[in-house]
């Protein structure tokens, strides 16, 4: 049976270390800035595409004879030079799909890196379960109830009493945030307020706080509501505009994309933002240069691209990290898609990433390389890569309690400290 | 293409007029009967009198127990009730059928809905009835089975024809077996165009396979993921399957839009599937997989185990699990006999308050329990809905809306169920209307205003923590002023949060 701890379970358990109510909570509460000790390191945005991304269209290994062999309707056309209907070249052997043309800059300025052959061990074609194991970051265990950033922010050696501390964007919250930290889940900013009587709101306010102060399983998550609320009331929220002429996709992704970068520079207390991009079951018509996958692919480069330019001089400070819960297929179905595979690919963007890579072993697509005979291979485990962003660029030297099943730990010095 | 959920939203401006009607149940005076033991979201819950298993059995089984079905329930006895329930077709339900003539999609043929100019209007036709039925059919543990259904075999409909189809899989697949034997719906679901565009069969052929449906036709729809199937079982699958696709909208010689099984595309070779051997038979070799996967033993163990988390709690006893599970297995998969179970047990009777409202499950309970009627534009609460998160059949992957607390009980989920309650009650909502007089009838005194809508509103009284808190609150300046404000706390509350 499931006997996983909730997170209003842990919330109970870790009592006043999560929210420790001073005053009665019938009072106004003071706005309140983060206290304690300013986190050391950087900003994490995690993007996870929901799905199973094509990771070998994304990044084309172009070099490598056999992917044409495996793919005819879908493989990207080798790079040519000035064509925009070929991938776009990166070291001679791996590409671009022309759809992440924003990303190339990022490249070029080596604050991009690129890890190929990648992904959580666990052979499990099932989504639900992928995606599971690899925001618990405990492939193949599900014993442990917490998520990765959970178990990041717990052990963390500082403290943020901030509820912008961590937020799930969509107005979910994102498996690999639980953990008795609260989070705090947004859709829109604008929206973030109470509504109703408004010559009574005050009033309703306290009394609201009074009924979510009497025992029940919601109490910790209303508390979290009230304390988001006060702090947002004091940005501004209806006169944003993107710095470095960055034009986010007008998509739900775009537009979360677009408030992380406004609660980052707010100065709220932010650490980690987990953000989704849905679509990438691509089992039929995927598409080649146009179609399902390229305008999907699109959608997350300009998105990634916009996020990294509106950040200005803060990109310094900030690491994005994506990932997809397993690859696909390398041959591709006989209805021009692809079906559920392994190995995959991840970016890793910011100002503290050793760009301009693509790292990792690739392990080959001749038949007798592929896991169990038809996917990409995982050379590279994915904990590697947030193992090294979590000790690295969040300075959380915890390792061992982020990643409790794993100790095999290799640095790939994909990202500087 | 696959249209994305947020083209498919902007583009459809989602739908058309629920209902103009109100409901007008009589509301029935039972401010005097004898006060039900509040349910607790706190405390392990003790035994409850009649009285409180009525209540607590009406809100499992409905979207929201009106005072007219707790009058019933009490006349006749809550196990005639579930008995009637249980047999919908006997119930009288004149005034929703009314309600949904207005929405001319929902009995076309999938040709005719092909040939609609505006592929929006089905989808905003089926999600208006959806809702309508759920919050005015006298059927509602029938709804209740719906909506369960629809979510076990949930179908996103924003994608390419499922837009048109998803209307006949719901007018064919999902009502007429709802509280039916499980091998029927199973095999209705194969045989559904809408989901088998869904999930890419219809688009699979012999040489070389599409693995969608095969996968999520075990994983979700059967035995479940840890039943110990490989991925070379569902390879097979998808072999065995090849050849179940449907007519297109394009060939003029066939109706388009229906399930036919095509010989020249289904791969002939011997397949094995969870160790069975399938000799070469056509479309037989995937009737014969259903019926081994309909009557597998992981299946009844699957399906149990979600009607209890629907009905009972977010962890239900393994005990209870495997109770339901023998009679799923007895009644050779028959929900009727296995939801009878499910209401006689213990844990169901000991669950009062342990289950979290789904965001539609809070929204239909509010409009239900305020007798909201709408005038002219239903695009206020429609925005409402959104926002709450739960339209139904926009849930993009296949393992539809998630059912538990600690999902949907976000800060942001919060938030907007304190805004919907509060302007609904207020009358700030476009469109939808609240009487509260009529609720509130001849109450004056702060105390008595409570008292109403609280067992308007939870069926019972609040417990006395709670209930001092809203009392206080009418006390201060003008009850008549505040009217509004202590309705819409009540539906904000914790109490509310939960059935």
């Amino acid at each position: 049976m499931d006997t996983k701890l909730s997170r209003r379970d842990f919330l109970k358990l870790a009592g006043s270390f999560a929210v420790a109510p001073a005053l009665p909570t019938w009072m106004p509460r003071m706005a309140f800035a983060p206290q304690g000790v300013e986190p050391p390191g950087d900003i994490l945005v995690v993007v996870f595409q929901r799905g199973g991304m094509d990771g070998i269209s994304a990044v084309i290994p172009h070099g490598d004879g056999d992917y044409y062999q495996h793919r005819s309707a879908l493989a990207i056309p080798e790079p040519e030079d000035g064509s925009d209907q070929t991938g776009i070249d990166l070291d001679g052997f791996f590409g671009l799909h022309p759809s992440l043309r924003p990303l190339k800059d990022l490249w070029d300025e080596k604050t991009l890196a690129i890890v190929h052959a990648v992904g959580s061990p666990d052979p499990t074609h099932s989504h639900f379960d992928a995606m599971d194991y690899m925001e618990r970051g405990t492939p193949g265990e599900k014993s442990i109830p917490t998520g990765w950033i959970g178990r990041h922010l717990q052990t963390a050696p500082w403290q943020n009493e901030s509820p912008f501390r961590a937020i799930g964007m969509g107005g979910v919250m994102q498996a690999a945030l639980r953990g008795p930290i609260p989070v705090t889940t947004l859709k829109s900013i604008s929206d973030f307020h109470l509504q109703g009587d408004v010559s009574q709101l005050t009033e309703i306010r306290a009394r609201l706080e009074s009924l979510y102060n009497l025992g029940s399983t919601l109490d910790a998550e209303a508390m979290e509501t009230f304390n988001a609320v006060d702090m947002l009331d004091k940005i501004d929220v209806t006169n944003y505009t993107p710095s470095g002429a960055a034009v986010y996709p007008e998509t739900e992704f775009g537009m979360a994309m677009k408030q992380v970068a406004q609660i980052a520079k707010a100065e709220i207390g932010l650490e980690v933002a987990c953000v989704d991009i849905g679509g990438w079951d691509t089992h039929n018509q995927q598409g080649q240069l146009e179609g399902e996958l390229p305008t999907l692919l699109n959608e997350f480069s300009s998105g990634l691209a916009s996020l990294y330019h509106d950040l200005g001089d803060r990109a310094e400070r900030v690491t994005i990290v994506t990932m997809s819960e397993f690859g696909r297929r390398v041959r591709e179905n006989g209805s021009e898609g692809t079906d559920h595979g392994h190995g995959n690919c991840m970016f890793v963007l910011g100002g503290g990433v050793n760009g301009g890579k693509v790292y990792g072993e690739w392990p080959g697509l001749a038949p007798e390389k592929l896991f169990d005979g038809i996917d990409l291979d995982i050379k590279t485990d994915y904990r590697h890569v947030l193992g090294e962003v979590v000790e690295k660029r969040l300075k959380n030297p915890s390792l061992g309690e982020v990643f409790p099943t794993y100790s095999d730990w290799k640095n790939l010095g994909i990202v500087q400290g | 293409m696959p249209v994305n959920r947020r083209d498919f939203l902007k583009m459809s401006g989602l739908f058309a007029a629920w209902s103009a009607l109100s409901s007008c149940a009589p509301v029935v005076p039972i401010l005097d009967s004898p006060t039900a033991t509040p349910d607790s979201i706190a405390t392990p819950t003790l035994p409850l009198d009649d009285e409180a298993l009525i209540i607590h059995t009406l809100k499992r089984i409905s979207f929201g127990a009106t005072p007219a079905m707790i009058e019933k329930a009490k006349r006749i006895g809550i196990h005639a009730f579930i008995e009637e329930q249980l047999s919908p077709e006997s119930i009288s339900d004149d005034e929703t059928k009314d309600m949904l003539e207005q929405f001319s999609t929902l009995t076309m043929t999938p040709a005719e809905l092909f040939r609609l100019e505006k592929k929006g209007t089905p989808v905003q036709e089926l999600i208006a009835a959806t809702i309508t039925r759920q919050w005015h059919s006298e059927r509602q543990l029938f709804e209740t089975m719906v909506d369960f259904w629809g979510n076990h075999f949930s179908i996103f409909i924003g994608k390419n024809f499922c837009k048109v189809l998803k209307t006949d899989d719901d007018q064919k697949v999902i009502r007429p077996n709802a509280l039916g034997k499980f091998r029927d719906l199973l095999h209705a679901s194969a045989h559904s165009p809408a989901m088998l565009v869904y999930l890419d069969q219809a688009e699979s052929r012999g040489e070389s396979p599409n693995e969608n449906y095969a996968r999520e036709l075990m994983e979700l729809h059967t035995v479940g993921v840890d039943s110990g199937y490989s991925h070379h079982d569902v390879a097979e699958l998808a072999r065995v399957l090849t050849g179940w696709t449907i007519t297109r909208p394009r060939n003029r010689k066939t109706e388009p839009g229906i399930y036919e099984f095509n010989p020249e595309i289904h791969d002939n070779g011997e397949k094995h599937v969870m160790h069975m051997m399938i000799s070469p038979g056509g479309e037989d070799e995937g009737t014969q997989v259903l019926d081994m996967l309909a009557s597998h033993a992981s299946t009844a163990q699957f399906i149990s185990s979600k009607l209890a988390r629907r009905f009972v709690s977010d962890s239900p006893s393994p005990e209870l699990v495997d109770a339901l599970s023998n009679v799923f297995i007895q009644s050779d998969g028959d929900t009727r006999q296995t939801l009878r179970a499910l209401f006689d047990s213990e844990s169901f009777k000991a669950s009062a308050g342990q289950k979290f409202k789904k965001p539609l499950d809070f929204f239909i309970s509010a409009l239900r329990l305020t007798d909201t009627t709408v005038k002219r534009s239903t695009r206020g609460l429609q925005e409402h809905l959104r926002l709450l998160g739960q339209v139904p059949f926009t849930w993009q992957p296949p393992d539809g809306f998630p059912d538990n607390e600690e999902y949907w009980a976000t800060t942001s989920g919060l938030l907007e169920r304190w805004n919907f309650g509060l302007l609904l009650m207020s009358n700030q909502i476009k469109g939808a209307e609240v009487d509260l007089k009529a609720l509130t009838k001849d109450a004056a005194s702060p105390e008595d205003v409570v008292s109403v809508l609280s067992l308007r509103f939870l069926g019972e009284q609040l417990p006395d923590d709670a209930r001092s808190i809203m009392v206080d609150f009418a006390s201060s300046g003008n009850i008549e002023d505040n009217i509004p404000s202590i309705a819409g706390l009540i539906l904000g509350s914790p109490h509310f949060q939960v059935r």
